[in-house]
């Protein structure tokens, strides 16, 4: 047992010895002073392992090789080609009126439900058409909530008119968060409280 | 028996002492290696005074000012007015001529333009009255903007022993006659170009850690889907699509994947796949809002907003979904999270009374900071050395992009007037 403690020894300090990497040779020189007096005294157990040549002020190192600047110029990228929509806006038909969400909420209000029901009649009257119901937000906040907000609210709005009948087929939904403000005036919640809203858009086929 | 395993437990222990103490004496000799004039992660470091006399020659103070201003910004140096010289751009370096005003360290340069700019530049240490970098830069005369800051970024590192973040850029939106766009500038607001990607509405750009490629999400013709920008060859390509809702979140570290938040499922959820758009997994399933994925530098955790407990607020979990926590308490509207490049800070909007501030604090939800108090302010993310936080803020009367110290200090509006520019991101280089 001895024998093999001592054994693992003496392995041991030859592994001192040899085992760091390679490194600059670490010279005993004195503590030169670092920026400040001050500092000399913290740092006095430092040893400066510089191996940079010792230069007096009148011998000037080597310039060294010239850096050439050097950058990937920044050409304009084309966006994709995106697919034409196979539903555009009906502008001539029923208008619907916009309904409003209390800040940061997406539940329907009470006085949302009249207008609710008076959309969903008029779906169930003309079984051919499509809407598309906008979520929109006021600029409170950031952009990325506010478009996961205004996409709770058109899903909250699509299914409340699903409950009173409607096909979920016949209903497109889109976010535009805070990117779309209907009343842009002024910061006052009056202003804000009319952007908070779901609006409706009646959609028909492109080309037709 | 007994006895036997205690000499064997004793020796053991011997042995784990004994391999690691060459560790220990390697380790103790790799931290005393290099200079550094400043020690930048002390808390008590004090400014380092530094002269900056006008390069001669052509552009010599076009050039020579833009490196001033590159160290004025990090709030490390003291830069001694030009007024204050003794010694004449002329004149050959001679300590003397310094040391009376308070000068530690004089950056000297000559500039020549030939068919290219070439500066040679010396940076020198009053105290031991010598030059401790010399080096000479060469640039077309269209570059000088990124030759200077080259040359701040030797500097930096020979004094600081840190490197500069003067060559990084920003990506961010801005919005036009012709609709929204992503915009790439220096980090110091100067040359403003446009990527030619636009949408009806596009934002959220991300980098890859290696700058290479930009993450970001558009609505075009009612349909939100994520796209990759490849710098390398300056094309689009659309990484993903669906009906709903999709927002490009963050690229993992280790380049293949990204994650990000869609509402493909009917709600706003976490979701990771890879670039290709294979391999997609769902990291949230609840009936609330996630949003805004920020990936920890060290790829294991993610920071993102929730709802779930009734209000916006950032949660922390892990890569796998395990493990989330909550980390803001304070005030009823946190969002936009991003990580420090360290891990150790999470940097975010918070909204306080009737305005938007960026707070900062860490991880495990301790150290809350504010760091602004005009204007509303939003979208913070670290510049790669995690000393400086850009941000969106309106407190000028516009949206704009400004930069601040990532204690508070120094901030300042980078984007001009006519100009309406938000979402800045940071590249990690």
């Amino acid at each position: 047992m001895k024998k093999i403690f001592v054994l693992v020894l003496i392995l041991a300090f030859g592994l001192i010895l040899t085992g760091c990497p390679p490194r600059k040779i670490v010279q005993p020189e004195p503590v030169k002073p670092v920026v400040t007096p001050e500092e000399v005294k913290e740092k006095a157990v430092e040893v400066k392992p510089e191996v940079r040549p010792e230069v007096r002020p009148e011998v000037r190192p080597e310039v060294r090789p010239e850096v050439k600047i050097t950058e990937q110029p920044l050409v304009k990228a084309e966006p994709k080609e995106v697919e034409a929509p196979k539903y555009i806006e009906e502008k001539v038909v029923f208008k619907f009126e916009d309904i409003h969400f209390d800040f940061d909420k997406y539940d329907i209000r009470p006085d949302a439900k009249p207008t609710l029901k008076t959309a969903a009649d008029w779906m169930l009257k003309n079984p051919a058409a499509k809407i598309l119901i906008e979520g929109h937000c006021c600029e409170i906040g950031t952009n990325e909530y506010n478009l996961a907000l205004g996409d709770r609210r058109a899903k909250a709005t699509r299914d409340y008119i699903v409950a009173l009948g409607v096909a979920s087929g016949r209903i497109e939904m889109i976010s535009y968060g805070e990117e779309r403000p209907i009343c842009t005036e002024s910061k006052e919640e009056e202003c804000l409280k009319r952007n908070r809203r779901a609006h409706f858009v009646v959609l028909k086929e492109a080309g037709k | 028996m007994r006895e036997k395993f205690k000499v064997q437990g004793s020796s053991f222990k011997v042995l784990v002492f004994v391999f690691l103490l060459p560790t220990v004496y390697c380790l103790l000799f790799t931290a005393v290696e290099a200079k550094v004039y400043i020690d930048i992660s002390s808390p008590a470091f004090k400014k380092l005074p530094i002269a900056i006399p006008e390069f001669s020659g052509p552009s010599g103070k076009e050039i020579s000012d833009i490196i001033r201003d590159d160290l004025e910004f990090t709030g490390l140096f003291l830069n001694i007015d030009r007024s204050a010289y003794i010694e004449n751009p002329s004149q050959s370096f001679n300590p003397r001529n310094w040391s009376p005003i308070g000068a530690e360290a004089v950056v000297k340069g000559s500039v020549k333009e030939e068919r290219d700019l070439i500066v040679i530049v010396s940076l020198y240490d009053v105290f031991e009255g010598k030059e401790i970098l010399k080096k000479e830069y060469k640039a077309g005369r269209e570059l000088i903007r990124p030759l200077s800051h080259t040359i701040a970024n030797d500097i930096y590192k020979t004094l600081t022993g840190e490197t500069g973040i003067f060559r990084s850029r920003i990506a961010f939106v801005a919005e036009d006659e012709d609709g929204k766009g992503i915009y790439i500038m220096d980090w110091d607001g100067n040359r403003i170009t446009s990527t030619g990607l636009k949408g009806n509405i596009i934002l959220t750009p991300r980098w890859s850690r290696d700058g290479s490629k930009l993450i970001y999400s558009a609505e075009r013709n009612r349909q939100w889907s994520i796209y990759l920008l490849d710098f390398t060859s300056m094309t689009e390509r659309k990484v993903f699509s669906s009906k709903g809702t999709n927002m490009a979140g963050d690229i993992l570290p280790e380049g293949n994947d990204f994650i990000f938040s869609s509402t493909k499922d009917g709600n706003p959820d976490l979701y990771s796949m890879s670039l290709k758009g294979d391999n997609s997994a769902r990291l949230t399933s609840s009936h609330s809002i996630e949003v805004s994925p920020a990936v920890s530098p060290d790829g294991q955790c993610i920071a993102f907003v929730s709802d779930r407990g009734g209000s916006a607020q950032i949660y922390v979990m892990r890569r796998d979904s395990s493990d989330v926590r909550r980390i803001t308490f304070e005030g009823s509207y946190n969002t936009s999270p991003a990580w420090s490049p360290k891990g150790d800070r999470i940097v975010f909007s918070g909204r306080r009374g009737a305005t938007n501030q960026i707070f900062i604090i860490n991880p495990d939800d301790t150290w809350l900071t504010q760091l602004t108090t005009q204007g509303n302010n939003e979208d913070p993310s670290f510049s790669p050395d995690g000393r400086h936080i850009v941000f969106t803020s309106d407190r000028d009367g516009f949206k704009g992009i400004y930069i601040m110290r990532a204690n508070g200090e120094s901030q300042k509006r980078i984007t001009p007037k006519n100009l309406r520019a938000f979402g800045p991101r940071w590249s990690p280089i």
